[in-house]
């Protein structure tokens, strides 16, 4: 914990998370320290309720911490307005989801666009990026299809695209291959290899065995604690 | 996120759900063309009013002499009242508020013409009372001055007696009898129709004769003196109604030697203070608010609709937070989706609202039967209202869009 905060991309620091749920308060993350430097890549595995969907929502600026600290890229999370956290999200952080969650009623392009409509580019780049980003994982062809015309492992690609096409520091991923068949599952881990061989920074929270072994690092989370770290450098 | 992009995105999201939209935005076409065509009838009913009340003298007021109230003292010789020719100059030359004074005195005579007869409503009158009562003629002539100066006998006849007395073989310069004396046909009024101001005879019952020509040959059983049973005058503008009528009775008041304020002695009559009795406003208001709480209910209908939507689409809400958008894009995208649909709903309505007025405006209907009138300020209204509408029904839905969690993408799955 001696290194400075500025050399991490991720540090977290005593991060504690609660949930009102009714009457219910839930404990999600009991004092979370962690450290995830510049081009690593890294599973977070954990059984579920174990806390490991809220570390992702935390790391990815969907909510703040209810005590400790975090800081992304250097900056204090905890000081930046809602505006500017949907700024981080939107060009820091690139987001791949279990469910794809590609938007039915825009093309596969539209929706790698969309996080470029968010930071008013302008259409004509708009277009050429996201192209770019499609052509980047293989579905240049697919450009003008809507998503429930393509393939699931189609879909995933698609949302890597859209999670890329602002060159993120950052991409989050959870469970990526959740709802995939197990050779289009190593598909998109080769595919997230391949961002990181890049120098991206690749966060994925999975329960996936399998997976973990693949990353460089592994975290296990249970209870809302990191219990294991293995392969941390 | 642009605001064309926007419309882009809320157009999309209408045509997924065509047949939603569509009587969605019914709601908001009735209503913004139950405005259009109510505020326009109502518009149509104060003209036809207007028109009915005015079409025997605009701005008019009608002055008759009433008998002694309170304090007949003063005029205990003059019991009963009436005006003559100097009461009129008095009034004519001291008042300053109305533009025009006439005098008028009243005959019921028997009227002949070759092998028919009847009996007509005959007015003396000053060239002046022809002037403000603003009946045009048909053909020939009206009364002059000179006419009076000569105690002339000639006829200016309305639109019925020159029909029922005249019938087809007589018009300008026939000879007609009055009482048994030779008159010449110098004018024939046109048809005025259905009156909703009226002294007794409608004009168009009546025949108009000069002033003195009536004075001379039918002298009234009470006095020896030349009558004016009624002046007439027409005042600058309706907004001098209450104040002209003040000054006139002052005026005649101190002719008649009673007191100022005594309207049973000068009896004023003036069509505006009937129609300003008539709750047109009121009326106008009651449609208003009809029509407007018509649409508010389309405004409702789309309300819903954008609750609903806002529900089903929480996932995409949160995948767009995720991936950047801030919380007034997110407001202003669904906002934005309302204001679409109810733009679109409010335009054809107004087109349909506009479309009945026209179709409404070009029927042959009779007098009196009100059509809506349209006018650029009733269109306006309608858009303003619509406009208010559709604000009011999208700053719900936006608001509760930009409350989702983003988080809620995680856990949806």
């Amino acid at each position: 914990m001696s290194a400075p905060a500025a050399q991490s991309v991720i540090a977290l620091e005593q991060v504690h998370k609660h949930y009102a749920t009714g009457e219910l308060d839930v404990h999600a993350l009991r004092g979370v320290d962690l450290r995830i430097n510049p081009g690593e890549f890294v599973a977070i595995m954990g059984p579920s309720g174990s806390g490991k969907t809220t570390l992702l929502e935390i790391l990815g600026c969907l909510s703040r911490p209810s005590s400790g600290r975090y800081r992304l890229a250097g900056r204090l999370v905890e000081e930046i307005d809602p505006d500017g956290l949907a700024r981080l999200r939107g060009e820091e952080i690139g987001f791949v989801f279990q469910s794809f969650n590609l938007l039915p009623r825009l093309t596969v392009a539209e929706n790698v666009e969309l996080p470029l409509v968010y930071r008013s580019v302008p259409r004509r780049e708009r277009r050429a990026r996201a192209l770019a980003s499609l052509e980047h994982v293989g579905l240049a062809h697919r450009a003008k299809h809507l998503p429930t015309e393509i393939s699931g492992g189609e879909r995933q690609r698609v949302a890597i695209a859209r999670a890329l096409v602002n060159r993120p520091r950052l991409v989050l991923a959870d469970e990526p291959t959740g709802n995939l068949d197990t050779r289009t599952g190593d598909e998109i881990l080769s595919l997230l290899r391949g961002v990181h061989a890049e120098g991206n920074t690749v966060i994925i929270v999975t329960h996936d065995p399998g997976i973990g072994d693949r990353a460089d690092r592994k975290l296990m989370i249970r209870d809302g604690q990191i219990e294991d770290d293995r392969g941390s450098g | 996120m642009r605001i064309l992009e926007a419309i882009r995105q809320a157009l999309r999201q209408l045509r997924a759900h065509r047949a939603r939209s569509l009587l969605t935005m019914f709601g908001i076409v009735w209503g913004t063309a139950s405005v259009i065509v109510l505020v326009a009838w109502g518009q149509g009913v104060r003209q036809m009013l207007e028109r009915g009340f005015f079409k025997a003298g605009k701005n008019m007021g009608e002055v008759w002499a009433g008998t002694l109230s309170e304090d007949y003292t003063a005029a205990v010789d003059r019991r009963y009242l009436w005006y003559n020719v100097d009461d009129l100059e008095a009034l004519r030359r001291r008042a300053r508020l109305p533009v025009l004074v006439g005098g008028e005195t009243d005959e019921v005579l028997p009227a002949a013409y070759r092998q028919r007869g009847l009996n007509v409503d005959v007015r003396g009158i000053e060239p002046e009372v022809m002037e403000i009562r603003g009946v045009p003629l048909a053909t020939g002539r009206a009364i002059t001055r000179s006419d009076l100066n000569h105690n002339r006998r000639v006829i200016v006849l309305g639109d019925d007696v020159r029909n029922r007395l005249l019938g087809a073989d007589g018009g300008i310069g026939s000879w007609v009898r009055l009482g048994g004396k030779p008159f010449k046909v110098v004018g024939v009024l046109e048809h005025v129709g259905t009156q909703l101001n009226r002294d007794g005879f409608l004009i168009d019952e009546q025949a108009w004769i000069p002033l003195t020509t009536l004075q001379n040959n039918w002298p009234k059983w009470w006095t020896d003196e030349p009558v004016i049973e009624k002046i007439l005058y027409r005042m600058r503008d309706r907004n001098s109604l209450d104040e002209t009528e003040v000054e006139v009775r002052a005026i005649l008041a101190e002719r008649l030697g009673v007191p100022a304020g005594d309207d049973q002695a000068v009896g004023i009559h003036s069509a505006l203070k009937v129609l300003r009795q008539i709750p047109v406003d009121e009326m106008e208001a009651l449609l208003f608010i009809l029509a407007a709480t018509t649409l508010m209910i389309g405004g409702i209908g789309i309300l819903s609709m954008m609750l609903d939507s806002v529900y089903e689409r929480r996932a995409e809400i949160g995948v767009r937070l995720a991936i950047g958008a801030r919380r007034r894009d997110i407001i202003g995208q669904f906002f934005l989706e309302t204001l679409t649909v109810t733009g679109l709903g409010g335009l054809v309505g107004v087109a349909l609202g506009v479309g009945v007025c026209l179709f409404m405006g070009g029927l042959n209907v009779p007098d009196l039967v009100p059509v809506p009138v349209l006018q650029v300020e009733v269109v306006a209204l309608a858009l303003g209202v619509m406009g208010f509408v559709g604000v009011a029904a999208g700053v719900i839905p936006a608001w509760q869009a930009s409350r989702i969690d983003p988080a809620l993408t995680l856990r949806m799955e």
